[in-house]
């Protein structure tokens, strides 16, 4: 029998929101399908329409899990996803209390300064890289080296299958800024946190 | 009798005649001696101390009067401060500072001479001879043929960097910064003269040497002639019959370079390197720091500079991206100098050492701080015929490229900075961008360029210790007060002998204070500005 405790482990429950527009529902789906074709697990994704999809909140859900997922919605997640301020209102309530929270940090101001989070300047970099819209995608790169949720080769497998022709080179590069940054992150966090902030000891 | 060579430079006044007491009284002198009398032991510069050891000397004494016996005043004081530095050099290349030593003797002073001559002997049989190749004794058998030029050489070098597409225009003399300086030298001249087969002439050898290679000229000309290449040959062809280049200091550190040639001699090049630095004997990634911490140690009683915090600071900033490289502890210079002041013969030698240690460790990549020997691994190595099988960056491309990931920021400095560009990597590699990139990132009270900056920088004033003259320093003059022009606080360098060769400048008895300015390595202030976000 398994025990709620490693089911829980295993079951990875992830909201990600943003505006209409930026490739939220986009993102969910590549995640989803990195989790269930790149590395042969569960997963499911619903993506909220509606009214949303005109400039509004929009929002993706996506579970990832190992065993059969019996039912698709999320209510709480462990992961969450914000692109924009609106989606942060809206679904920072539900968030698991030990769950963690992506934002873009030009984009996105968290409230509470209590709430550990982990924030990229996903659309600053797209601008950079010349493509706005690859947000999405950086983002992606981001959740991958962050959380760990989906394997890099699956995640990477899944970006140059949902672009579109001729984006392929491009869009796998913003994916690898996106790891690369988190990786960066994950690294400071730990250097930090062995009270090695500078070069200089 | 034994193969030992021991050099007593002994001062006319106090020593020797000490000296010649013995030879009078028919004492048993140790036959390793040879004794060179010397007016006096001030005049016996760290260049000729060095000298001696590079000739396959086994050891050294410097012997003079004793302190306040000094004829001139200052003679005891300086050799002492000269013995020292040298002392700490010869250690640096783990010669053992035992092989030289200081002494001072009273003209009576006959039997301490004696006993002291003895001591020094057993000292040196018991440390065996010096590990190094007398590289110059070929040398000079050779110099008594007294060969010409060769001018189907000369013809050689002319075609290979085909000098006849210079049209005479004078763009390069314009640009020069020796000719803006006023010093009647122009490249265009020196060229034409060598092809009208006046390589004799004086000024043309004269001007051979005096040169910067900087490359300004050739980055200016119409015709792409490369001048600081055609000159780097001309100096070769020079060398090969035996008329001596200008060397400054002396020739000391084509001296140290050419005892670097010598396979037997290990080096203990890092063991100044502060604890908290990390390196890892097995990685791919070696570190190639290059010679600043000789020159440190020279220039230590004349100008203090610091150019090994270059060093040590971008190992710290390799560590804070968590990479550990290897170090070869018995690091070799590049041959940079050498190559550039003519002597290729020893140039290869060093390359295929350098190379073959690299090898031999199954390195995948060399980061170098030091813009000449990244120019001299990256290229010349394998232009010369030393083909290598590892990959040079320079730490300013990993540096750009790790920050870029993100996740790093830099705390602020209240200071305003300008930068001193590198000839080799500004103007030779065409990378003046590279250091500029990581000067955006920080976060200065201002940065303001000087007015000729980037590939258009004006160069340090010297080049492979060779040729500098009052020129040179009038240029450091006007480098310096474009510097003050733009109100920094700062002046950023990105190679240790632009720190040398400016401080030189300041340390001018008139000009000195307005000229003075803090300089800093851009690893350096990296390295203390730098931290995770």
């Amino acid at each position: 029998m398994i025990n709620a405790q490693d089911e829980h482990r295993r079951t990875k429950e992830i909201i990600l929101t943003g505006f209409g527009g930026q490739g939220i529902i986009l993102a969910g789906r590549i995640l989803g399908e990195a989790a269930a074709l790149g590395d042969h697990r569960e997963s499911t994704f619903i993506q909220s329409y509606g009214p949303e999809s005109r400039g509004g909140a929009c929002s993706a859900q996506v579970i990832v899990s190992d065993d059969i997922i019996h039912y698709p919605y999320v209510k709480h997640p462990d992961i969450l996803i914000c692109m924009s301020q609106v989606g942060y209102e809206k679904f920072i309530g539900t968030m698991k209390p030990n769950g963690i929270l992506l934002i873009d940090q030009d984009l996105v101001h968290p409230r509470s300064k209590k709430q550990d989070f982990f924030s990229i300047p996903a659309t600053r970099m797209a601008e950079e890289l010349g493509h706005k819209m690859m947000a999405n995608i950086i983002m992606l790169g981001f959740l991958t080296a962050v959380t760990k949720v989906v394997s890099l080769s699956a995640a990477q497998k899944a970006v140059s299958k949902s672009v579109p022709e001729g984006t392929k080179e491009i869009n796998i590069h913003a994916f690898n800024r996106g790891c690369d940054y988190g990786q960066a992150k994950l690294k400071g966090r730990a250097k930090k946190a062995i009270g090695q902030t500078g070069a200089i000891l | 009798m034994n193969n030992f060579n021991i050099i007593l430079f002994a001062c006319n006044w106090g020593p020797h005649t000490a000296f010649q007491t013995l030879q009078d009284n028919g004492a048993e002198i140790p036959p390793e001696v040879k004794m060179v009398r010397i007016p006096c032991t001030g005049r016996i510069s760290k260049a000729l101390l060095f000298k001696a050891f590079e000739m396959g000397a086994d050891g050294v004494v410097l012997a003079g009067c004793r302190p306040g016996a000094c004829r001139y005043g200052s003679g005891t004081d300086i050799a002492e401060k000269n013995t020292e530095d040298t002392r700490e050099i010869l250690e640096l290349l783990d010669l053992k500072k035992e092989r030289l030593r200081f002494a001072t003797f009273f003209p009576d002073d006959s039997d301490a001479l004696l006993k002291f001559l003895n001591d020094f002997c057993n000292e040196i049989r018991l440390l065996g001879p010096s590990p190094v190749v007398a590289t110059r004794k070929s040398d000079l058998k050779n110099s008594n043929k007294k060969q010409g030029l060769n001018k189907k050489e000369v013809a050689e070098v002319i075609s290979i960097h085909d000098i006849y597409a210079c049209q005479d225009c004078g763009k390069c003399t314009s640009a020069c910064p020796l000719a803006l300086m006023g010093k009647p030298f122009s490249p265009r001249m020196i060229a034409s003269s060598i092809i009208a087969g006046d390589i004799d002439s004086p000024s043309v050898k004269e001007n051979i040497w005096a040169c910067l290679t900087c490359g300004l000229c050739y980055d200016r000309c119409p015709s792409a002639v490369n001048f600081p290449e055609f000159i780097r040959d001309i100096r070769r062809l020079l060398r090969k019959s035996h008329l001596e280049g200008h060397e400054t200091h002396g020739g000391f550190f084509q001296s140290l370079m050419r005892t670097l040639t010598s396979p037997k001699l290990k080096t203990k090049h890092w063991e100044w390197l502060p604890a908290d630095i990390r390196w890892d004997p097995q990685s791919k990634v070696l570190f190639f720091g290059g010679c600043a911490p000789y020159f440190d140690i020279f220039f230590r009683n004349h100008l203090g500079v610091q150019t090994s915090n270059a060093l040590s600071d971008s190992l710290r900033l390799l560590n804070f991206f968590d990479i550990k490289p290897a170090i070869l502890q018995d690091e070799r210079c590049c041959g940079h100098d050498l190559l550039w002041s003519g002597d290729q013969e020893n140039f290869l030698k060093l390359a295929k050492l350098n190379v073959s240690a690299i090898h031999r460790r199954g390195i995948e990549e060399v980061i170098t701080t030091c813009p000449e020997c990244y120019r001299t691994l990256k290229h010349d190595y394998a232009r010369y015929g030393v083909e290598i099988n590892f990959k040079v960056t320079h730490i300013y491309e990993l540096l750009e490229r790790e920050i870029d990931k993100g996740a790093v920021g830099f705390k602020k400095i209240d200071k305003k900075l300008t930068f001193q560009d590198s000839c080799r990597l500004s103007r030779l590699e065409q990378q003046a961008d590279w250091p500029r990139n990581l000067i955006s990132r920080l976060k200065p009270d201002q940065f303001r360029e000087m007015q000729d900056s980037g590939s258009a920088a004006i160069c340090c004033g010297n080049c492979a210790w060779t040729g500098c003259d009052s020129f040179s320093k009038a240029l450091q003059v006007k480098r310096l007060r474009q510097a003050h022009d733009t109100e920094s606080d700062i002046l950023v360098t990105s190679c240790p002998k632009c720190q040398i060769h400016l401080r030189c400048a300041m340390e001018d008895p008139f000009l000195g204070e307005e000229l003075n300015i803090t300089m800093m390595d851009l690893t350096s202030i990296i390295a203390k500005t730098i931290c995770w976000e």
